[in-house]
């Protein structure tokens, strides 16, 4: 007797949606498929499952599709809980160019979540990470975003760290901004666009003064 | 007259950019991130391209990856960043870039460099 074939199985509305369970566990393996839309969909739905944070880190480390990168992402904004927001932290010392800025872009979506780590950022060894925590500091609602831009144009040495500073403050600064302008403009003397960023700061403060 | 696009998302580091090569004479229009860029260059072609790194809806990378795939007369691009590392600079010059130059910059390296690529695209 021949083998009798199955029903056959029903046409998903999107393809590779529907390959394994929707629970926990079937979209954690479906989100290391090998089909790229599988992934895509497994991350995308991942998104409800704030304990899945760890795992779509790992997944958008090793991914290495655009779209499915995006996703992650997007998930991992959704979820923005507190390891989440240190693995997309950890990004932000990686070779890989396009995930580090991704990250970057992700966290100042974040920034309430974003500010319990502000001072250890604003203080990390790396200047390239001090830059992006002032970045984060620009879409920050924070009572103390004054204070951490003056504290870093008076102590950082890093000349693009105090540069990246004096643009937003003088978007946010007040008075209380303007004696640590003029001692920027002493310690980076030599530095024309150091000279140019604070004159502009001191003005915008002055004019609002007026 | 040579016109520049300057495409950075901080406003005072365009007005620097700006008043130095205004003062040598070029035109120069801005744009606050690579999607705004895009759009002002199908209008009106440029002649060379500033182009910082980090910016939201479409970074320096994204910019550099459309303008040279885009059906417009092709013009030389620097991008100006705050990272040195070699894989940044890598990315960047496979992205596009002519050029990767480190912030700060002076007035007379941005002019020097400006008018060196110009020249050179012309040749």
């Amino acid at each position: 007797m021949g083998l009798k074939k199955g029903k056959p199985t029903p046409a998903t509305d999107v393809p590779g949606e529907r390959q394994q369970a929707r629970d926990l566990d079937g979209l954690l393996l479906a989100l290391q498929a090998e089909d790229p839309l599988t992934r895509r969909w497994a991350a995308r739905d991942l998104e409800a499952y704030p304990e899945a944070a760890a795992a779509l880190l790992t997944q958008l480390r090793s991914e290495r599709e655009n779209s499915v990168r995006q996703v992650i992402l997007t998930a991992l904004t959704g979820i923005g809980n507190e390891t989440a927001i240190r693995g997309l932290i950890d990004c932000l010392y990686l070779e890989d160019v396009m995930l580090r800025n991704a990250a970057i872009e992700v966290l100042k979506e974040l920034p309430d979540q974003v500010a319990p780590f502000m001072g250890q950022l604003l203080k990390d060894s790396d200047p390239d990470v001090r830059i992006f925590a002032v970045d984060v500091l620009e879409s920050l609602r924070h009572p103390r975003v004054e204070e951490w831009l003056i504290e870093v144009i008076s102590e950082d040495p890093h000349v693009n760290v105090c540069a990246t500073a004096v643009d937003l403050l003088g978007e946010v600064g007040s008075d209380q901004a303007k004696v640590a302008l003029a001692s920027l403009k002493q310690r980076f003397a030599e530095e024309p666009y150091i000279q140019f960023a604070a004159d502009l700061a001191l003005k915008r403060i002055e004019a609002d003064e007026a | 007259m040579k016109r520049i696009l300057v495409i950075d998302d901080a406003a005072t580091v365009r007005l620097y950019h700006r008043e130095i090569l205004e003062k040598a004479g070029f035109v120069v229009d801005e744009a606050i991130n690579g999607l705004e860029a895009l759009e002002k260059l199908e209008q009106a072609p440029f002649d060379l391209y500033l182009v910082d790194v980090n910016m939201p809806k479409l970074d320096g990378y994204g910019f550099l990856r459309a303008l040279r795939q885009l059906d417009v007369p092709q013009a030389p691009a620097i991008m100006i960043s705050t990272e040195s590392s070699a894989s940044d600079r890598h990315t960047a010059l496979v992205a596009g870039a002519n050029l990767y130059i480190l912030k700060p910059i002076k007035p007379e390296q941005l002019l020097a460099h400006v008018q060196g690529l110009l020249g050179e695209w012309q040749d």
